[in-house]
């Protein structure tokens, strides 16, 4: 009696054997197809730096850029050489032509002449390229303090973007939110506040 | 719809006359036991097909009444059920309606951010998302609510939603935007008894308004409150009304049904941002693909410090709120 119930015992056990080592023959397999797969993303994220510090290296990134109103480059009707306005990088409050400007960017930090070109005032001072930067490049040169922000802003987590969430956006560049001389952003007025509920007024019922 | 309602209301008082005579002949002819039976049997048989003319007549068209689920319709159902929509939505509004069936577009899974340190709090998401999606203005439907929280509380219940000053961001609050967050493990899609509401493929949470048969089960098991009931006809006007819709998003809705925000499904499904994303002055409100991980919301997630609302509530929300600094 007793052998008779030993015998599928046996078997039952090489069964489940079989079946533990199936299991496990899959449970690896299906890891290593993981840790292939994570290999592969990790290889298209190296890939993707590398375009990155491609696209650093040659100042690009793809912003469609749109025309600046004209009467802000002609500075060079002023400012150039054969005007002789003298180059003073001395701070002072009374800005004579530039009444309207107020300047309020960084506190004493910033003063024109840490963003505007001394020697050609139609461009912004140059990155350590040496190219100098026209007005519509401007992000270029306020990455240079901001690295953070600006490196947020490439990938979309800073600033506004309109247009496709997988295809063509129209990005907002800094100047376009941040007014470049005093860039805090500026209160608002609120749109009005939603309705309250209908709510009975008191009776004076008993209950 | 006030035509129909009209027609309503003519069947009503015509058999609530018929009836009426009844009653006064009823003393005349001295009834015995049996006939008053009978006459019973005639108002009620009267009263029945009063009913069924209401339903036929009155209430919906014949096609309305037995529309079908919109994912178990076939393509024809779908292209008829559009057609009647288009031709109902002219003949209310005057304008020429698109309503779109768009279908999920592969290896997408929608994510939603909001820069919680950026938002001013300034409501130009509400009313833009107001006028996008043909919300009712009166009475008032806001998909999205700005909290107020003093700064250092998170108590939802000391949050207000009625704050009003001059200008914003006021010195001492944070604001914080609720709306909709697309669960992926959503309480409104499973306590609905009709299965109107459900998960579409690419994580949206919509409503197929025809099929709603306004319970609001929904409404009470949304922790967000990011549903909302039409308890009468949607007042939109005429000339503010966005004739570019989608069947399980914007298309103007009628009485009695639920409606909440679908991340714009009638843009999204075409590839534009939502409304909300495009109007806020600030850039707090950020919208991409979760399976992309080149996406704005996916390098949001890799980044920055995020956290879900209600999160030990395991609904599992697509929507992120997140600190940028």
């Amino acid at each position: 009696m007793k052998g008779k119930i030993v015998i599928p015992k046996v078997a039952l056990l090489f069964f489940a054997l079989g079946l533990t080592g199936l299991v496990l023959g899959l449970g690896t397999g299906s890891i290593r197809a993981q840790s292939q797969d994570m290999g592969a993303a990790l290889e298209a994220d190296t890939l993707d730096e590398t375009q990155a510090s491609k696209l650093e290296s040659e100042r690009e990134f793809p912003v469609p850029l749109t025309p600046l109103p004209k009467t802000i480059t002609p500075c060079r009707a002023c400012h150039g050489p054969e005007k002789d306005f003298p180059v003073n990088f001395k701070r002072r409050e009374d800005l004579l032509v530039h009444k309207n400007l107020k300047l309020n960017h960084g506190g004493v930090r910033v003063w024109c002449l840490d963003c505007h070109n001394p020697d050609d005032r139609n461009y912004l001072l140059p990155l350590s390229d040496g190219k100098p930067i026209d007005f519509e490049h401007s992000y270029l040169l306020c990455g240079k303090c901001h690295g953070t922000k600006f490196r947020d802003w490439r990938s979309g987590i800073h600033g506004r973007r309109t247009g496709k969430w997988n295809g063509e956006k129209t990005y907002y560049r800094c100047v376009t939110c941040h007014d470049p001389h005093s860039p805090k952003f500026k209160p608002i007025e609120p749109m009005p506040p939603p309705r309250r509920p209908w709510t009975p007024k008191e009776t004076k019922a008993r209950h | 719809m006030s035509d129909q309602t009209d027609s309503f209301s003519k069947e009503n008082s015509n058999s609530a006359r018929a009836s009426g005579s009844e009653i006064v002949q009823r003393p005349d002819s001295q009834p015995t036991d049996n006939r008053t039976v009978l006459s019973d049997r005639r108002t009620f048989l009267a009263g029945a097909a009063g009913l069924l003319g209401m339903i036929a007549v009155s209430s919906c068209t014949w096609q309305e009444f037995f529309q079908n689920n919109f994912r178990r319709m076939s393509k024809e159902e779908i292209e008829q059920t559009v057609h009647r929509l288009q031709e109902e939505y002219k003949k209310k509004y005057g304008k020429e309606f698109v309503v779109g069936t768009e279908a999920p577009l592969d290896a997408t899974l929608f994510g939603y951010g909001l820069d919680i340190q950026r938002c001013i709090g300034c409501r130009r998401c509400v009313y833009g998302c107001v006028e996008e999606n043909n919300q009712s203005r009166d009475p008032q439907i806001h998909y999205i609510r700005v909290l107020r929280f003093r700064d250092g509380n998170m108590d939802l219940e000391q949050s207000d939603i009625y704050y009003d000053p001059e200008e914003v961001p006021e010195k001492g609050y944070y604001y914080m935007p609720v709306q909709c967050q697309h669960c992926a493990n959503p309480p409104c899609t499973k306590v609905c008894p009709v299965q109107a509401t459900w998960t579409e493929p690419d994580g949206i949470v919509v409503v197929d308004y025809n099929w709603c048969i306004g319970c609001r089960y929904c409404m009470a098991a949304c922790p967000y409150m990011g549903r909302w009931f039409n308890f009468t006809d949607p007042g939109i006007p005429k000339d503010q009304v966005n004739p570019n819709t989608h069947y399980l998003g914007n298309r103007p809705r009628m009485r009695n049904v639920v409606e909440k925000c679908t991340f714009c499904i009638q843009r999204v499904r075409q590839g534009i941002y939502p409304k909300c994303v495009e109007v806020c002055p600030v850039g707090a409100r950020k919208f991409g693909n979760l399976l992309d991980p080149n996406s704005e919301i996916s390098k949001i997630i890799k980044t920055k410090r995020v956290f879900r609302l209600k999160e030990e509530l395991n609904t599992q929300p697509k929507f992120y709120y997140f600190f940028s600094i």
